[in-house]
């Protein structure tokens, strides 16, 4: 009887001791303040004297010779753990300068990683990108080509597809210092712009994933935000970014924005336009509430001709001045009439602008893949070709508009 | 054999369903793609049919031979020193089987969660835990795999149905692919794929009824088939074929481009690894089980319990060998590409064999069979 209660205490220890290597935690364990969380990246072309700056982290002073692409600028915003405030009642919106919710610091390096090595040394906790949202790139880097920003968070596991790639017109790192005043987190309110661009049916949905999958295309090239910071610390979207291959080649204007989500019908509508209407002077500016496209296929003199159909359902919003008064049916119709017009021309000039570059935002390569692959196999088959290809290729937009609704004025 | 038979019709193929489902998972759309380009749902089709085929021989087999295992009656069929040949290639078959789903296990964990945790301790992490499962019954085994089955088979819907929101149709198009080279290599890796199937061979003599086997393997390779499918082609109509040529574990990277509705979370994919790695376990629970039970039968053992720890280092070992993650990945796909030929071909063989010599377990005294071989 005693042996037996010996026995089972022993056994108990035994299953004790066998817990105890599990209760030291893990190998991975690193405590929420310990990292140094980054909200935001921007990366810049390094000037000339940029070597001298940097610190022999990655390589020693000389032994690795500049990257063809040159070196980089990278600035990195940093969470501050104490300082966001959370939820209402501290005061809402930031009256203070983004200086004091994040931290915003800069190195240079050879490559992305290598300045985040540099960046690394200089601080104490790890830098964690599992929250990073937004990647400003200056335009001076992107036209020099960005295999090697993508290539770098595309290898990096804690990156997120949804986060925002973004072009900025002139240095990136401003955008990282900026304190807009509607948002806490300079960041956060740079992604707002751009999320709530898609609700308003002012942009496409455009991101870091998104971009990858269309660079990556045979018959697509990608396309980002293209982005300029005003007086006031705000973001304007100022256009589309083109690319070809991994190099930005050409900016649209913002309105353009417009023909590209109308040529891929792209829901919500929402951007207005100002439509001068038949034989006056009168102006009057329509919103778009709904767009619808088709895109029909035939292969012509061995060439791709696409007919594309537009149809957009429009809203009235403003009249310049008393001359017209939209009270019956014959005016709306006119309106109509001249707004497609209008944008046909609108519509081809976006895709001649394009073709000139040989940049095929739009996907109709890949629409001549997936529909005529008997075409594809035999005349493109490589990204090269239709990119050349993409340049004869011809279209005919046919835009079909409708004046719905004329708001709550009668006349 | 003094078993009870209690397994069920359902508890068997939920067995299949959760074997078949493991970390093949996640490259599986690259697997497709690589072969297929924009043809890979086509592709995953042809493998599962491949597939298929395999799992109706043994299903035959099996119902031919209700009482027996695949080591058992290939002695009836070919003879015993044949059959003993044929069975050790088996084990081993499956033995590395084992160490290249823990390897691979390991390398996913160690590539995309505990980045400082060594890859040994994840391996053998999870090796012990099918270890100590593996000292069970055949029916508890039955019931671990039940157990986990939704868990296994929600979160795949789940994600499959929440990222067609991001799909587009074009991507899948044209449904036969631009180019055709790769789609025989591609069925025959994607075939492998589904090759823990072989373990219905080691249940059927505890079914209850195993002329239902039948039925059983066709829900079975119907649900894992249909799971595979779905994630190939979820993830090819959201990123595309020529993207998914730049991704390791496409599987993985549309769960981390998934969001729950609301944005209750933005990213699945700490979910889902924490589902696959129930999915991983069944999957090596399976071919470990499978692997210490046919020794056993093979050297006529009434108990498999011992073999469970015997094999560990084995096993580990085994899984240490591939140096990179580019090499294992070749191996994986090499190795079961041969193993086809053990768990198609073989099988094939005797069933063959067995109608020519008008073989059968049911009817006559099992004595009277071993003298013939």
């Amino acid at each position: 009887m005693e042996t037996n209660q010996w026995i089972k205490s022993v056994k108990l220890v035994c299953v004790m001791l066998i817990t105890v290597p599990l209760l030291t935690g893990c190998w991975d364990q690193l405590e929420i303040d310990e990292r140094a969380v980054v909200l935001g990246v921007s990366i810049d072309v390094a000037g000339e004297d940029a070597e001298q700056e940097e610190s022999e982290v990655g390589h020693v002073q000389g032994a690795v010779p500049a990257p063809r692409s040159g070196m980089v600028r990278v600035g990195v915003q940093i969470a501050l753990p104490g300082r966001i405030p959370l939820g209402p009642g501290e005061g809402g919106g930031s009256q203070e300068d983004s200086q004091q919710t994040v931290w915003v610091i800069e190195v240079v390096g050879h490559s992305i990683n290598d300045a985040f090595m540099n960046l690394q040394q200089q601080i104490s906790s790890k830098l964690f990108f599992g929250h990073l949202r937004v990647i400003v790139i200056s335009e001076a880097l992107a036209k020099k080509g960005l295999e090697n920003v993508n290539d770098y968070f595309r290898r990096n596991s804690e990156v997120r597809r949804m986060a925002w790639m973004m072009i900025s017109k002139g240095h990136a790192m401003g955008l990282m210092r900026a304190a807009p005043k509607l948002e806490r987190m300079p960041t956060l309110y740079l992604m707002s712009t751009l999320d709530e661009g898609i609700n308003l049916g002012r942009f496409p949905k455009d991101y870091l994933g998104i971009f990858w999958s269309n660079t990556s295309k045979k018959g697509q090239e990608g396309f980002l935000p293209y982005v300029e910071m005003k007086k006031e610390q705000n973001v304007e979207i100022m256009g589309l970014a083109y690319f070809k291959n991994n190099r930005m080649v050409g900016v649209t204007k913002p309105l353009e924005i417009a023909g590209y989500l109308g040529l891929k019908g792209v829901n919500p509508a929402g951007y207005s336009a100002v439509i001068n209407l038949e034989g006056m002077d009168e102006s009057v500016m329509t919103n778009v509430t709904q767009r619808g496209s088709k895109f029909d296929l035939q292969i012509k003199n061995g060439l791709p001709h696409f007919t594309i159909d537009v149809n957009l359902e429009v809203n009235l919003e403003e009249k310049m001045n008393d001359e017209q008064l939209i009270d019956n049916t014959e005016t709306i119709k006119s309106i109509d009439r001249k707004q497609e017009e209008v944008s046909e021309k609108f519509y081809k000039d976006i895709i001649r602008k394009t073709q000139e570059k040989g940049s095929d935002i739009f996907g109709f390569g890949e629409y001549v893949r997936a529909k005529k692959p008997g075409y594809w196999n035999k005349r493109i088959k490589t990204k090269e070709n239709w990119q050349r290809m993409y340049k004869d290729a011809t279209f005919d937009v046919n835009v079909t508009v409708n004046v719905r609704r004329i708001g709550m004025k009668a006349k | 054999m003094e078993e009870q038979r209690q397994i069920t019709v359902i508890q068997t193929a939920a067995i299949l369903v959760s074997t078949i489902i493991g970390v093949g998972v996640l490259p599986l759309p690259l697997f497709a793609v690589r072969a297929g380009e924009s043809a890979a749902p086509l592709v995953t089709l042809f493998g599962m049919a491949v597939a298929s085929i395999g799992l109706v021989l043994i299903t035959w087999l099996g119902m031919r031979f209700s009482n027996k295992t695949i080591i058992q009656y290939s002695e009836d069929i070919i003879g015993k020193w044949a059959a003993r040949l044929g069975s050790l290639l088996i084990i081993v078959f499956f033995a590395v089987l084992t160490s290249l789903t823990a390897r691979e296990f390991g390398e996913v964990v160690v590539t995309s969660v505990l980045k400082s945790t060594p890859v040994e301790v994840t391996v053998i992490v999870m090796l012990l835990l099918a270890a100590i499962s593996t000292r069970n019954t055949i029916t508890t085994f039955a019931y671990i795999h039940h157990f986990y089955f939704p868990l296994l088979l929600v979160p795949i819907l789940l994600i499959a149905f929440l990222s067609f929101k991001n799909a587009e149709v074009i991507n899948l198009q044209p449904i036969f692919g631009n180019d055709l080279k790769g789609i025989m290599m591609g069925t025959m890796t994607i075939a492998a794929l589904f090759q823990g199937s072989f373990i219905l061979t080691m249940v059927i003599p505890s079914m209850r009824k195993p002329e239902k086997a039948m039925l059983a393997s066709f829900w079975g390779m119907l649900i894992a088939g249909g799971l595979y499918l779905l994630i190939v082609v979820a993830a090819v109509s959201v990123f595309g074929a020529e993207e998914i040529k730049n991704l390791l574990w496409p599987t993985l990277e549309l769960a981390k481009a998934t969001s729950l509705p609301a944005n209750i979370l933005e990213r699945l994919d700490a979910a889902v690894l924490a589902v696959w790695v129930t999915a991983v376990f069944t999957t090596l629970l399976s071919s470990y089980f499978f692997t210490i039970y046919a020794i056993t039968q093979l050297f006529r053992l009434a108990d498999h319990k011992m073999f469970s720890f015997f094999l560990l280092p084995f096993v580990f070992i085994m899984a240490m060998l591939p140096q990179n993650i580019v090499q294992m990945y070749d191996i994986i796909e090499n190795v079961g590409r041969i193993g086809l030929y053990i768990t198609i071909g073989y099988p094939g063989l005797l069933f063959m064999i067995s109608i020519l010599r008008k073989k059968r377990g049911n009817q006559n005294g099992d004595e009277s069979m071993d003298k013939i071989g």
